[in-house]
């Protein structure tokens, strides 16, 4: 898989020179973009259980901030590296762009294994890298949320070390925190909700059937339990899911629900009564109508991309497809619904979540997923409309889409001073 | 806050239409024999892509249903009608849910929820 041994910034400034090229964008701007905005790198000394002081490195990049505040996850691992969170926070500019919410783009992470530390040393740990970073968050600069291996316990820490800070509470300095402080409905199935209406908005298009349409679902973690369980409800059959400890396949569709509570009981969805083993390969390239990948990064490569044979890849996971066989999709005319259109949905709730904490005014489930439908919606008929305009893929008419929004509001508001 | 489902559907297929959403937990409904016509300005035969003279207009029997129910109620009426209604051909009809101020029974002059339950 050569896309993993791809230094991560690189790629993302291949891919923005790309669509600069595409759009004959200004060569100042360009620069501009090119270039995140700020980067702080912290020292976070860390009290251990036993004792001893651990110093782990912790980064916030913010790569552009010209539409609103910064928006990004923090991602806790010891492979993190500094171009790793330059590149997530650009790509979190294009989409934030893309589904047209007021915000820039942001990332941060820690050099560190949570694995191997105890929920105290975490706590610390996240209590003094938020001190560290405090002086760029905040509602009105730079929003975090939970990302790799961080969750919602992570951002109440986040949120309470912030307001002790400043003496009141600051819900609205991270989003993806618990409802009891302030946290949204529906931000759970968010991502994968997003994800749905994207695929049903999409439907016609590329052929999907009215009747009777089948998906398989790789990964079966927050996102893709909940998008197996949303598709099913809205008529899918769920041929196959798999998880990090294996597959299965059931020709007559499989119950996610039971399927979930099997991988509760068990811990893994392997041996679900009834159905038989299937291989990761094998899931993958399965006859269907949409194929959700929703694990990890470099899942479909090029060998795997010629024998795909869903008419739709709805990409629930970040990165996914590799740079490769996204072309051979493409050649084959099997349509990528990109990840910055199609996992877009968590980001969106999550800007719900700090309108509401802003507000102080909680909106009902409903009401979130309705909001957000609208979003998806519109994100998806702007990216089709943008890929027939240039005659391009839907991922070059996101990106395109993206980035000439970041560009047009750089250019309106003019190089300070 | 209340919702209204307002729903055109087959009229035979309200039988178990009504079975199910009394399971579901809804109180009451309204139906009223209605005709109406859709995309297909009521022709029977689906016709895509035929440059056919302008079809007369047909208004075809339905039925119409309307519900009340909480905001929490909607998701899981609007599946089972979707499921139940459906009937595979052009023309099962369509759903409405609108949004209701408030609701009073006339009798005892409860409102809101306690109106509808």
């Amino acid at each position: 898989m050569p896309a993993k041994t791809w230094n991560p910034w690189e790629m993302a400034l291949r891919q923005l020179a790309d669509v600069a090229k595409r759009t004959r964008l200004d060569d100042d701007l360009h620069a501009v973009l090119a270039h995140p905005r700020r980067i702080l790198c912290v020292s976070i000394p860390t009290k251990m259980d036993d004792g001893s002081v651990r110093v782990f490195e912790g980064f916030r990049v913010q790569h552009n901030l010209t539409r609103g505040p910064g928006k990004g996850g923090i991602r806790y691992h010891p492979a993190v590296t500094l171009d790793e969170v330059k590149a997530l926070a650009m790509w979190m500019t294009w989409k934030c762009a893309v589904v047209g919410i007021p915000y820039g783009g942001a990332k941060g992470g820690v050099i560190c294994d949570p694995k191997k530390m105890s929920l105290g040393e975490l706590e610390r740990m996240t209590r003094r890298y938020t001190s560290e970073i405090l002086p760029i968050i905040g509602p009105e600069r730079d929003i975090p949320a939970p990302d790799v291996n961080t969750n919602a316990q992570t951002m109440a820490w986040l949120m309470d070390t912030y307001s002790m800070n400043l003496g009141y509470s600051v819900p609205g300095v991270t989003t993806g925190k618990p409802l009891s402080i302030g946290g949204s409905l529906g931000r759970n199935e968010a991502t994968a909700r997003g994800c749905l209406f994207v695929i049903q908005a999409a439907s016609k298009r590329y052929g999907i059937p009215l009747s009777n349409p089948t998906a398989v679902v790789q990964g079966f973690g927050n996102a893709g339990a909940i998008a197996a369980r949303l598709l099913n409800e809205v008529g899918y059959t769920i041929l196959a899911v798999n998880d990090s400890r294996g597959g299965i396949i059931h020709p007559k569709g499989l119950d996610p629900v039971a399927v979930l509570k099997h991988k509760e009981k068990t811990g893994s969805v392997v041996g679900f009564p009834g159905s038989a083993k299937v291989s990761t390969e094998e899931l993958l390239t399965a006859q269907c109508d949409v194929l959700v990948p929703a694990a990890l990064e470099n899942q479909i490569t090029a060998p795997i991309a010629k024998k795909v044979k869903a008419r739709v890849i709805a990409e629930a996971a970040n990165g996914p497809t590799t740079p490769d066989a996204d072309a051979i999709l493409e050649s084959r005319g099997i349509a990528v619904l990109p990840d910055i259109l199609a996992n877009a949905g968590g980001v969106t709730v999550s800007y719900f979540e700090w309108v509401q904490s802003l507000q102080s005014y909680f909106w009902s489930e409903r009401e979130v997923n309705l909001e957000l439908r609208d979003v998806m919606q519109r994100a998806y008929h702007d990216v089709q409309r943008r890929a027939d305009q240039e005659k391009c893929s839907l991922r070059q008419a996101a990106l395109s889409l993206a980035v000439s929004r970041v560009a047009e509001a750089t250019r309106i508001r003019g190089i300070y001073p | 806050m209340l919702r209204k489902i307002e729903c055109y559907i087959q009229p035979f297929k309200l039988e178990p239409l009504t079975q199910a959403l009394v399971e579901l937990g809804v109180d009451g409904m309204s139906v009223t024999e209605v005709r109406g016509f859709g995309r297909q300005r009521g022709q029977m035969v689906k016709r895509r892509g035929q440059a056919a003279p302008k079809p007369e207009i047909k208004f075809l029997p339905k039925l119409k249903l309307e519900i009340i129910v909480p905001e929490d109620m909607v998701d899981a009426a609007v599946v089972l009608i979707t499921k139940l209604a459906r009937t595979g051909t052009v023309g099962a009809g369509k759903i409405f849910v609108l949004p209701v101020e408030d609701a009073i029974r006339i009798g005892t002059g409860e409102t809101g929820h306690t109106a509808i339950a």
